[in-house]
């Protein structure tokens, strides 16, 4: 306990405390929170729509993407379709996929294309796969087997007994979870900009590394209506469809 | 329902000395043998868990015996994969206890699925079915009376209905066997003849064999000529209904259990005969 206490008070001790930049910083909070309250969306404008473009199409093309490659992935980790090795691969597969956050896997994305969207989409197709695969996994390992007895007696393949008596089983769920996925996509797209994978992201750290705090209240604002658009029609979709 | 029993013996389907046993567990099925013959309908009676559903299962191979052999037409089952496996399962139709319908698939579809053994798998894919088993679907769906139904999806259709169109499925397969797993488990007394008599008036009227597990020993005794008693995974008794005294059935059902099952004595009642 007293070792503890000792210890905290010696690494307290370590970390140097700046009056002067305790008030630089202050007087610096003091110009983020008057930006906020001033938003600018008209002086960058043409880059917070060519951010905010990129941002939807990587939403768009990694949500769609990571849907097409999770559901093999997602029925093959289905302990009552597949055999044993086929499960143990899909399985782990899903479990790399899903081993890292974002950031870390758009760091790699990043160190390995560059600058841009592209490794942007590669970290959320991967985060997608990794996401709805799970899920999708564990809602075809609850579906009711009987149909698909009733299939395996009629002499359907495998492929049919998934088309006929799986996926109508999971299809509200597929989607469901799909425009769940689609909304942190766009929320995921804003972060890993952070580390160079564009989207809004980029220009909202762009924004901030140039003081120009009005942008940047004017992107998160607009990212907030995005995210609630977003919730908007995900949720008349699902009344639509399911 | 003719008990046609073909002097020539040419059984419709021969089980021999099959068993089952799920892990290291107790065998199931203990080494069953039984001979189906053309034609025939036999009720399969006993306790639950003296192996009736597992018998059934066990023949389509949704359960994988661990010995004996099934055959039909001359071949082992048992030594079948792929798709003359498929092939030969179409022959047997199967009808589920709790219907084993796909609730979001529509009445049709639901049908047609019993035509999935020999559709291609794009043609299913695109709803493509040959448009003979359409044809053979609604004149089905008419025969069980659910025509004008076809475009209902099955979670809306009520229990009788939905076991209907469980025996259209099967129906389609151009089945030579019906293997009838608990017809009437989830219905009431009424809709449950109604469904007894559906399936045997089909068996004649097409010339199918079928061997029907029922827990309600006053419905087999009304219904099939030839009864089969199971228990503890063996064949205990088989013969015609008038030969099931007490004696047999306590035999089938255990004593202790016997009043729960068969509802009434045998010598009070026989329902139908």
């Amino acid at each position: 306990m007293v070792s503890v206490a000792l210890y905290l008070l010696v690494a307290a001790l370590t970390i140097e405390v700046d009056p002067g930049r305790i008030r630089e910083g202050m007087s610096r909070a003091g110009d983020l929170f008057g930006g906020w309250l001033r938003p600018d969306f008209g002086t960058r404008w043409p880059d917070i729509r060519t951010g905010l473009l990129e941002s939807l199409s990587m939403t768009a093309v990694a949500t769609a993407a990571g849907l097409m490659i999770s559901i093999p992935f997602g029925l093959g980790a289905s302990r009552n379709l597949v055999p044993g090795p086929v499960y143990v691969v899909c399985r782990g597969a899903l479990a790399v996929f899903r081993a890292f956050n974002e950031i870390i896997v758009a760091i790699l994305f990043v160190a390995m294309f560059g600058f841009g969207p592209f490794a942007g989409v590669m970290t959320l197709v991967v985060a997608t796969v990794g996401f709805l695969g799970k899920l999708l996994a564990e809602a075809v390992e609850e579906i009711d087997s009987a149909p698909l007895d009733a299939l395996t007696t009629a002499g359907a393949s495998w492929p049919s007994r998934v088309v006929f008596g799986v996926l109508p089983q999971v299809m509200p769920r597929i989607l469901g979870l799909t425009l769940y996925r689609l909304d942190i996509n766009f929320r995921e797209s804003a972060v890993i900009g952070l580390v160079g994978a564009g989207g809004i992201g980029a220009t909202l750290t762009t924004a901030f590394s140039r003081y120009e705090f009005e942008s940047v209240s004017a992107i998160l604002i607009l990212i907030i209506a995005m995210v609630f658009a977003a919730e908007v029609i995900s949720g008349h979709l699902r009344r639509r469809l399911l | 329902m003719s008990t046609d029993r073909a002097p020539d013996g040419s059984a419709a389907l021969k089980i021999e000395d099959l068993v089952v046993r799920y892990g290291k567990g107790e065998d199931v099925l203990r080494g069953v043998s039984l001979q189906l013959q053309r034609h025939e309908v036999v009720g399969l009676i006993g306790a639950s868990g003296s192996g009736k559903s597992t018998l059934l299962r066990a023949i389509h191979r949704l359960v994988e015996p661990t010995a004996g052999a099934v055959i039909l037409d001359g071949v082992n089952l048992l030594g079948l994969a792929g798709p003359k496996l498929r092939q030969a399962r179409l022959r047997m139709g199967m009808i589920f206890q709790e219907h084993a319908l796909v609730g979001r698939l529509t009445v049709m579809e639901n049908v047609l699925c019993g035509t999935l053994g020999r559709t291609g798998f794009w043609k299913s894919v695109r709803r493509n079915f040959e448009p003979n088993d359409v044809e053979e679907a609604f004149r089905l769906l008419e025969r069980m009376g659910l025509d004008g139904l076809e475009d209902r999806r099955c979670d809306e259709l009520s229990g009788g209905q939905k076991q209907r169109v469980g025996i259209a499925r099967a129906l389609i397969q151009h089945p030579d066997i019906l293997l009838v797993d608990e017809p009437t488990a989830s219905l009431d007394p009424a809709a449950s003849a109604r469904i007894m008599i559906l399936i045997t008036e089909v068996c004649a009227e097409d010339g199918l064999s079928a061997i029907i597990n029922l827990h309600d020993v006053p419905l087999a005794r009304r219904f099939c000529p030839r009864i089969l008693g199971l228990h503890a995974g063996r064949i205990v008794f088989d013969g015609p209904p008038s030969a099931l005294n007490d004696e047999i059935l306590t035999q089938v059902y255990g004593e202790e259990a016997l009043e729960s099952y068969v509802g009434v004595r045998s010598t009070e009642t026989r329902v139908g005969d």
